[in-house]
């Protein structure tokens, strides 16, 4: 099994498109949505897809079909080490534990798996070292 | 066992004094004893690295051709108090950006000017006959002006209080971003590292101490604001915020890795400033004070949804319980994390002892100790008469 997560854009056309409910049944993934926007220039829908390495393959494959335009994510976030204090606030602010204090050195490390992009982190950082990577 | 200053610093000038930081003298004192450590030990480094709003500097730039007394001064857009004579200035580290920007001010213009960055001088003026200039448009660097000293009237607060949140909104403070329903608790002093609690009735620290400061040596000039003696105490060291210093350095002898600027949302702008003490270790109680840890002492818990000068803490946790990443607060386990970085701490408390061990930092004995009891008072709404 494993998790990828993706950043799918969509046309106002194709935004009425069970998508999610496909790729569970269709596919046999797990979908957790870390955030979907919708205006007029369509749709944004970010999620983590959890399945056989194949089955996601297959499934991006479709949506791309269908005229989805699929990304996949690696990196959200970006921590400038050189301006991070390892202070840890952002530490009690992440909802998924992305951030750990490795109590030998007191640093604050990023772990990057763990992030869901939902951004909490970067107006909490006192010293300004997080940004959200720009993802286009 | 006794020691005195002048023993201490011979030592030092000889390079065979023995220093340690107040984390490693806490396993020296477990594995031999405080008799045993106090002998071994001439001097315990502390540190704190952490967020100190009342911290500013004071600059003076030189006279311009023709001269100027500067009435209105900006500095990269960042009001400065320039109500001295003609070309001194204060920069006040929680100075916003004039134009209204919440994420640059007063701190950011210390950290660039520590950091060797030009930055913009505007001042204007009404003009007079022996100051006819009206206004001038410059840049200055630490490198052209003649005097540029941080004076922090607050800073090294021994003990503070732990934030939390028991509201139904997310609430933005000094504290940092604070979760509703007690989503996260921030807490702020370094613990068994920071150098008042390390030294709780000031034995050793006083007016004149030479001191660490932001990488340069600094001195503790007078008690610091809100200083107050009369906070409750456990095995001796007191339970919530207490004393404090006023603390004068040179900037230009300073390092922006340890002065580092911040920006809370929704607050403004903060100064985090990196301050170590060393302690002389005179005698069995200097070390016993130096080597308590991060169990033995203890912060209150507060409710910063409570918008009063007073609040009942709602309990009390210790820095090793703070430290575990989670404290309990009404039955629920809430997520805790530092405003102060210990990593940079260490830092501060690492590179003072190296200073001392190599000779560079000799130790001072205070001109005069700080008060011994002393209450801080709150501001009312008084009629002239009531405050005659």
């Amino acid at each position: 099994m494993t998790v990828k997560k993706f950043l799918l854009t969509f046309s106002p056309e194709i935004a009425g498109e069970p998508i999610t409910y496909r790729m569970v049944r269709d596919f046999d993934l797990m979908i957790n949505i870390l955030r979907a926007e919708i205006d007029e220039h369509g749709g944004r829908l970010m999620l983590a897809f959890e399945g056989s390495g194949s089955q996601i393959q297959k499934a991006v494959r479709y949506l791309e079909d269908s005229g989805v335009n699929v990304k996949e994510l690696k990196e959200f976030i970006r921590k400038d080490e050189a301006r991070c204090t390892n202070c840890g606030m952002c530490i009690s602010i992440c909802p998924t534990a992305a951030y750990q204090m490795d109590r030998k050195t007191w640093k604050v490390m990023f772990l990057n798996e763990k992030c869901i992009a939902c951004g909490m982190c970067i107006d909490s950082c006192p010293p300004g070292a997080i940004r959200l990577r720009t993802q286009d | 066992m006794r020691r005195t200053y002048e023993e201490i610093n011979e030592k030092i000038k000889k390079g065979d004094a023995v220093v340690m930081t107040a984390e490693e003298v806490i396993d020296v004192v477990e594995r031999d004893g405080i008799e045993k450590a106090t002998k071994e030990v001439d001097v315990v480094t502390t540190g704190t690295f952490g967020a100190m709003c009342s911290s500013g500097a004071f600059i003076n730039f030189g006279h311009s051709e023709p001269p100027i007394r500067m009435g209105k001064v900006l500095l990269n857009e960042v009001p400065a108090y320039a109500g001295l004579a003609a070309v001194d200035a204060y920069i006040g580290a929680t100075e916003p950006r004039q134009d209204g920007n919440a994420e640059y001010g007063g701190a950011h213009v210390i950290e660039d000017l520590i950091s060797n960055r030009p930055v913009r001088l505007q001042a204007t003026s009404s003009g007079t006959d022996c100051y006819p200039r009206k206004e001038i448009d410059t840049y200055i660097s630490l490198k052209t002006v003649n005097q540029a000293y941080m004076f922090n009237p607050r800073n090294a607060y021994q003990n503070y209080g732990v934030a939390t949140n028991s509201s139904e909104r997310t609430l933005f403070t000094y504290m940092g971003k604070l979760l509703p329903h007690y989503g996260n608790a921030t807490f702020s002093s370094a613990g068994q590292l920071s150098p008042l609690l390390k030294d709780p009735k000031m034995r050793t620290i006083g007016i004149g101490t030479r001191i660490f400061l932001g990488g340069a040596q600094g001195y503790v000039a007078w008690e610091g604001t809100q200083f107050k003696t009369n906070a409750a105490v456990k095995d001796g060291v007191p339970l919530s915020a207490s004393r404090t210093l006023a603390v004068i350095g040179d900037l230009k002898q300073m390092s922006s890795e340890f002065i580092r600027a911040l920006s809370f949302k929704n607050y403004g702008v903060s100064l985090a400033v990196g301050l170590g003490i060393p302690l002389p270790i005179l005698d069995e109680d200097v070390m016993k004070a130096a080597s308590v840890k991060d169990d033995q002492i203890f912060a209150p818990v507060l409710d910063y949804a409570v918008q009063s000068r007073t609040r009942k803490p709602i309990r009390e946790v210790s820095y090793a319980d703070l430290r575990t990443g989670q404290i309990e607060i009404n039955g629920k386990n809430v997520k805790t994390s530092s405003l102060s970085s210990y990593a940079k701490a260490r830092q501060v408390a690492e590179a003072l002892k190296k200073q001392i061990a190599s000779g560079e930092f000799l130790l001072t004995q205070a001109v005069v100790r700080l008060p011994e009891e002393r209450v801080q008072v709150p501001l009312d709404i008084h009629s002239q008469e009531e405050v005659r």
